[in-house]
């Protein structure tokens, strides 16, 4: 070799090199560590935009019947970047991170007159209940523990955890507006103070505490998406960890919200108003192995069975958990279920009214529930205030019978007319049917 | 007897050995030509894909970088291509400087080369504004906000750039017109004419070889010298593409701009002075002062007359300025960069 040669020689070999670092990065792009070796396209036909998301998240679970992938997509909801093929620009602009029903996005992830900021006569205002309901505006508790403590005279709300307003009252304990806690609560009486500092993380938009049993996400998931104990992901997507807290079981939204979701907020232990501090339950066995009756119920509570057999949704309908669209000061103003709602009084059945249009809010709400049979030309139970329970049908016979949500089990319900029973029909607290009917928590 | 072909014009046929050297050049000048060259070439190819309007800008990057063949890598070289030609340019001007290539008969092509420099970063800095994603956003207001402390000139070369009141929806288009055009044109003027200068002012600034007479390479020699220097940059650039993808994140909403400042980095050190106070003297003034003062290097500042070496010893002061001016800019863009 001439030693000219030599240096011409060696620098081919460098931008031989340099090619060689531009074909491998070629054949194996970031994507291909899930799985696959080409990207794979989706064309919602709601956006008509294509997207690569499934190129990674190939096996994710479909949001929900309600909203089909080939009819969504992904990056309607989600946001984020629908060509990239890399996890760091195809995730630049995601609503709220892993989910865009966070109270922060919902309106733009999941709102519109078409979605669920639609008309409240239709019941497609979701999202406006949601956000002026008791669960994300805590307004009751705030008001109770001011009035406890000599800062406001009554009980009605003043403050929320954050401002907000409602253009519209429908009903008549509706309020206009909400002001925010945490600015004032610095000027209140320590028990306000310390209620603002520790005790604002059970409401609907709040970060859940990092705690197995607590792990929930936060807005409409907060109940929609059901979480396991550890809060770990189990479903099909290759990219998410099966190791890590902070996850949906699966990528699904259900109106079959089992109790261990409400469980994540409710029935987890107790406030005491002495040190304005939470309390945990003692009596739960360790690593969620609590048996439906001691995860419901405190040793000392009264139940009856329907109670604590059924979900809590059977019983406690949409408006009343997401509330009727008004700002309100206390749970009893929406609540609209009492014992005789489905079980009637000595002189009267339940209420009843026929569903004759397939397009009734009713018949779509209980379509979304895969136990549901309902049908047009069925009569099924009404609140006092005139919200239909889908799942308590009066059948030919003139008996009722309750469909679990659920678990999607039929349940005959018993009739106080032609009982023995002894109603008083002004008493419908609870206390006052528990005096018969109460079982021992075993 | 066989004429030279224009190129042969371009190119010297012979250099003196001394000056051929290495450690004289550091090849920066060669090197920049060869980025030059490679930006150009990948920026045609780019030309094919990029959409330069508001709606498609961000969306056809995205296009090209993840799912056009080889797209990705058109794309990262001529990014990395222009990185590296803006500090190659950069250092070429302090090589020039520190070794008094500037004197005898050479200080119009300082002046081109200067001009040069102010391209590129003008490229650069259109070009990194034509990604039009939401990490340019903050850098962009910026930097056309800074057009408009310019007195008198300011608002209307601000209107040039931006194409309206604020940015928005025709900038893309301004941009895009600017860095393919605007100032691409000019740049590949200057780049002919400041190579031409080089010959036509006697070669690389070399001790007279009346005096000094030195063996001389012939061009075969030199330019398998520069196919060298070429293949192992162009390695080293396919390597660079590789393993580091130029940024992109989602489409820019001018409404909904993030506060975080995402300069780029030849843009860091105006940045760093912006926090100190007043735009218009540190971010316009100081910069234009600073450019001036090299400029007026081999015109009032410099009367040496020694070539062909480092540090000549009869050219101080310019190269204390040239050093000060080095680590000014380098002090400021660390200290932005560090932030």
């Amino acid at each position: 070799m001439r030693p000219s040669a030599r240096p011409i020689l060696l620098a081919t070999l460098a931008l031989a090199a340099g090619v060689g670092f531009a074909g491998v990065r070629e054949r194996t792009p970031t994507y291909a560590a899930y799985g696959s070796a080409v990207p794979i396209a989706l064309l919602p036909s709601l956006t008509g935009q294509p997207e690569y998301c499934l190129t990674c998240h190939d096996g994710i679970e479909e949001i929900s019947a309600a909203h089909p992938t080939e009819v969504f997509g992904c990056v309607r909801c989600h946001g984020g970047q629908p060509l990239a093929l890399d996890a760091e620009t195809a995730h630049a602009g995601m609503l709220g991170g892993r989910n865009p029903s966070a109270f922060d996005v919902v309106e733009v992830a999941c709102g519109g007159a078409d979605c669920h900021s639609g008309p409240s006569d239709e019941g497609l205002d979701h999202i406006h209940r949601s956000l002026v309901s008791l669960q994300s505006t805590y307004a009751g508790a705030i008001a109770a523990v001011r009035y406890a403590f000599g800062a406001q005279p009554d009980l009605a709300a003043r403050f929320a955890v954050n401002a907000v307003r409602d253009p519209e009252i429908t009903t008549p304990t509706g309020l206009h507006s909400l002001d925010a806690l945490l600015p004032v609560a610095v000027t209140e009486p320590p028990q306000v103070q310390a209620l603002g500092s520790r005790c604002l993380t059970c409401h609907l938009g709040a970060e859940p505490l990092d705690q197995p049993g607590r792990r929930r996400m936060t807005g409409c998931a907060a109940c929609h998406a059901v979480t396991n104990w550890d809060g770990a992901y189990t479903g099909g997507d290759p990219t998410i960890s099966r190791n890590e807290s902070g996850h949906a079981s699966t990528h699904r939204l259900t109106t079959a919200i089992p109790y261990t979701q409400c469980d994540t907020c409710h029935n987890r232990g107790n406030y005491r108003l002495v040190d304005m501090d939470f309390h945990e339950r003692t009596d739960l066995p360790a690593g969620g192995s609590a048996s439906r009756l001691q995860a419901y119920y405190q040793p000392i509570a009264q139940f009856t069975a329907c109670e604590y057999q059924l979900d809590c949704i059977d019983c406690h309908p949409s408006g009343e958990v997401m509330g009727d669209g008004d700002l309100h000061s206390r749970m009893d103003e929406v609540r609209a279920v009492e014992c005789r709602t489905c079980h009637g009084t000595l002189t009267e059945g339940p209420q009843t009214r026929s569903i004759f249009d397939a397009d009734d809010p009713a018949l779509r709400q209980a379509h979304l529930n895969p136990s549901s049979s309902l049908q047009v030309g069925d009569s099924v139970v009404v609140t006092k205030r005139g919200e239909t329970l889908w799942n308590v049908r009066r059948l030919e016979d003139g008996t009722f019978e309750l469909t679990a949500k659920v678990a999607g089990a039929v349940y005959a319900v018993p009739q106080v007319a032609g009982s023995s029973c002894e109603q008083v029909v002004e008493d419908q607290t609870s206390s006052a049917c528990h005096e018969c009917h109460a079982v021992e928590r075993h | 007897m066989k004429r030279p072909s224009f190129f042969e014009h371009l190119h010297p046929p012979s250099i003196p050995e001394p000056q051929a050297r290495f450690r004289y050049t550091l090849g920066l000048g060669g090197l920049s030509v060869f980025f030059f060259l490679v930006t150009t070439v990948s920026g045609a190819l780019l030309l094919f894909y990029y959409a330069p309007t508001y709606e498609q800008a961000n969306a056809s990057v995205q296009l090209l970088q993840y799912h056009v063949p080889l797209g990705w890598l058109v794309r990262g070289l001529h990014f990395w291509s222009a990185q590296l030609l803006v500090a190659t340019s950069g250092l070429h001007l302090l090589r020039v400087a520190l070794t008094g290539g500037f004197r005898a008969g050479r200080r119009f092509n300082w002046l081109l080369g200067l001009g040069l420099l102010v391209l590129v970063l003008g490229l650069d800095f259109t070009g990194y504004g034509l990604r039009w994603d939401a990490s340019i956003g903050w850098a962009l207001l910026v930097g056309t906000n800074l057009l408009r402390q310019i007195p008198l000139a300011g608002e209307t070369l601000f209107g040039w750039f931006v194409g309206g009141p604020e940015l928005g929806a025709a900038t893309v288009l301004r941009l895009f017109g600017w860095h393919v055009f605007g100032l691409m044109l000019p740049a590949l003027g200057l780049a002919v004419w400041h190579l031409f200068r080089v010959r036509r002012d006697g070669g690389i600034a070399h001790a007279s070889s009346v005096e000094f007479p030195v063996r001389r390479l012939p061009r075969r020699e030199l330019v398998g010298r520069e196919v060298v220097a070429m293949l192992i940059a162009g390695g080293c650039l396919l390597a660079l593409t590789s393993l580091a993808a130029p940024a992109l994140d989602g489409p820019l909403d001018p409404a909904a701009m993030s506060e975080q400042a995402h300069a780029p980095w030849f843009f860091l050190a105006v940045q760093e002075l912006l926090r100190w106070g007043n735009p218009l003297w540190l971010g316009v003034i100081l910069p234009a002062v600073a450019l001036l003062a090299l400029a007026l290097i081999p015109y009032a500042i410099d009367r040496g007359r020694l070539l062909g070496r480092w540090f000549p010893s009869d050219g101080r002061l310019s190269q204390v300025l040239a050093i000060s001016l080095a680590i000014g800019f380098g002090v400021l863009t660390l200290r932005a960069a560090l932030r």
